[in-house]
């Protein structure tokens, strides 16, 4: 059991930050991004080439989260270039495609950093132990959960103070009201793009540390990501409650917990690891639907 | 007209769907000077253009020919979002002025930042709290006293008060109002129209509201602006228009339109 536990927070904590990026997106810009199932494995791969070329692995990190951010902006700009003139906040075609544009080209891009489809990080020092070495100690099981949920809190934090800052105000509000927003005189198309490169940046974050913690950098590992994603965000939601941005942001945390927790148990029972997308589409359903079911309950 | 009138318009033409079956000449050449301080009331029946016109103003989408110049600067070519900086608008939608999920203290942040750069400072202070929560005292709602409410929580009324605030507090140099009682219930719509009145007043602001309702028109405004079909067809003074009722407008508007009007709509309206 402890291993289970022990091995759903791990997970949790390294994905955490895909799905603070996945709830920027498609909670606080009203923009479904499938980016994320390219930066994820961009930042993987990124980090993982310069790790396995020599550089220091602090630097590696910073790079894979810098790739992501470029994907992001990427997919704002062919965004902007498919919406051409179409003001209505609602058409989701525009933004689905830029998205998936940007992701189909990334597999290439992927391909091409890592020069293959795989690079392993074994024996070589990845962050981890960097920081490890800063206080002296070994960066296994707890520690490496505590350092990691240091690292979230902080990150949560710092995206907390940027929503709230003037910056910040218009960026939820291209999301919330774009024609509004507008209306008060800000270019809401760069705010989108910004948007998309700090979401991008997190996906990133998460793909850079995922494959500093399993060794290996995989350029498949992105596949499904957006599912999995919105798995975190839904559940957290629901479960940990909405009551304000800052409050939520925790939640979509505590929701990236819950659902590899959930993978866990799963795999402990005897379920194939290849059945586990379909798992967690299901997860998805299931928790997009509770919100519905409950007001359907609670009328009759 | 001064070069520095708030609003000129010149020459203005609005075609959609140009060139296919579906073509509508929305604006048939509007030529308009509005000074500095004058309240203009905009009527017609739908399909007017009256609408249209305050979309040209606000560039919500280029127009086809003509120039728009703000203050004396040419905008025809500035997208809506800089333009929007000198200008305050409020529309039809009272959920359209506001953005529900975030607090009633974060869209009136928003709305104070209007005519700055938004950048890393946080967005809603102390000092900003304070003006806000006099603002708002004045709608006479107890909204500052619920800074922190989310804004969907509000009924129609109070968002489209907070939206007619949102739109002026920073003072703009041209409000645009788009039928903002219209979807209001008759009680409400009165307190938000005295509202606009005595704000407008205050702060002396140069402003174009678009109405069905006549009664309106004749009551608020220095200036009464009838269009059809695309184009202004009266345009009354003060004087001229504090003479009229609403029955005196509509033989004027027969006089002009020279065709059976919709009056129903316009006399329930009110």
């Amino acid at each position: 059991m402890q291993v289970i536990i022990q091995s759903a927070l791990l997970q949790g904590l390294v994905y955490a930050f895909m799905v603070l990026g996945v709830f920027i997106t498609f909670r606080v810009l009203d923009f479904p991004d499938l980016t994320v199932d390219g930066s994820l494995p961009l930042g993987a791969a990124v980090t993982a080439a310069l790790i396995a070329g020599g550089q220091s692995p602090v630097l590696a990190t910073a790079a894979g989260v810098l790739a992501g951010l470029c994907a992001g902006v990427v997919t704002g700009f062919l965004h902007l270039l498919l919406k051409s003139g179409d003001s209505d906040a609602t058409n989701y075609g525009p933004k689905l495609l830029a998205g998936i544009l940007t992701m189909t080209a990334l597999y290439t891009v992927n391909l091409r950093i890592m020069g293959k489809s795989n690079t392993p990080l074994l024996g070589v020092q990845v962050i981890f132990d960097k920081i490890g070495a800063l206080f002296s100690l070994s960066m296994v099981a707890w520690n490496l959960i505590i350092a990691l949920a240091a690292l979230a809190v902080a990150v949560k934090y710092l995206l907390d103070w940027l929503l709230h800052t003037e910056f910040g105000l218009c960026l939820q509000a291209t999301g919330d009201n774009e024609s509004m927003i507008r209306a008060m005189g800000t270019n809401t198309n760069i705010t989108r793009i910004v948007g998309l490169g700090i979401a991008n940046a997190m996906v990133a974050l998460s793909g850079s540390l995922v494959a500093q913690q399993q060794g290996f950098a995989d350029v498949g590992m992105g596949i499904g990501t957006i599912v999995a994603g919105l798995a975190g965000v839904i559940m957290g939601e629901v479960l940990f409650g909405v009551r304000s941005i800052s409050w939520v942001l925790f939640s979509v945390i505590g929701g990236s917990i819950v659902y590899r927790l959930l993978i866990a148990v799963s795999l402990r029972f005897g379920i194939a690891p290849t059945d586990l997308k379909l798992l967690t589409a299901v997860l998805v359903v299931v928790a997009l639907s509770v919100p519905t079911v409950r007001r359907k309950v609670m009328h009759s | 007209m001064s070069a520095s009138a708030p609003l000129e318009l010149i020459g203005i033409r609005k075609v959609f769907f140009p060139g296919t079956a579906n073509e509508v000449v929305a604006l048939d050449g509007v030529d308009l000077g509005v000074p500095a301080g004058q309240f203009v009331s905009i009527i017609g029946s739908n399909g007017s253009g009256k609408s249209t016109l305050l979309n040209a103003v606000a560039g919500t989408f280029p127009v086809t020919s003509g120039r728009v110049v703000l203050g004396g600067r040419d905008v025809t070519r500035q997208p809506d979002y800089v333009r929007s900086r000198s200008m305050g608008r409020v529309f039809q939608d009272p959920r359209a002025g506001t953005a529900p999920d975030m607090t009633i203290e974060e869209n009136l942040a928003l709305s104070l930042l209007r005519t700055k750069r938004s950048g890393l400072r946080l967005g809603v202070t102390n000092r900003r709290r304070a003006v806000m929560r006099e603002q708002l005292s004045r709608l006479g709602m107890g909204l500052e006293e619920r800074l922190k409410a989310g804004v969907s929580k509000l009924s129609g009324g109070q968002r489209q008060a907070m939206s007619l605030l949102m739109a002026t507090i920073a003072e703009p140099s041209l409000l645009l109002l788009d039928e903002h009682t219209a979807a209001l219930d008759p009680k409400v719509a009165q307190t938000i129209m005295e509202l606009t009145g005595e704000i407008v007043a205050e702060r002396q602001l140069t402003t174009l509201m678009v109405t069905h309702n006549m009664e309106l028109a004749l009551r608020y405004g220095d200036r009464l602006l009838m269009m059809h079909a695309g184009r202004v067809v009266l345009d009354l003074s003060r004087e001229l228009k504090q003479e009229l009722q609403v029955s005196d407008l509509i033989e004027k508007f027969h006089e002009v339109a020279g065709e059976a009007f919709a009056v129903d709509r316009l006399l329930l309206d009110t």
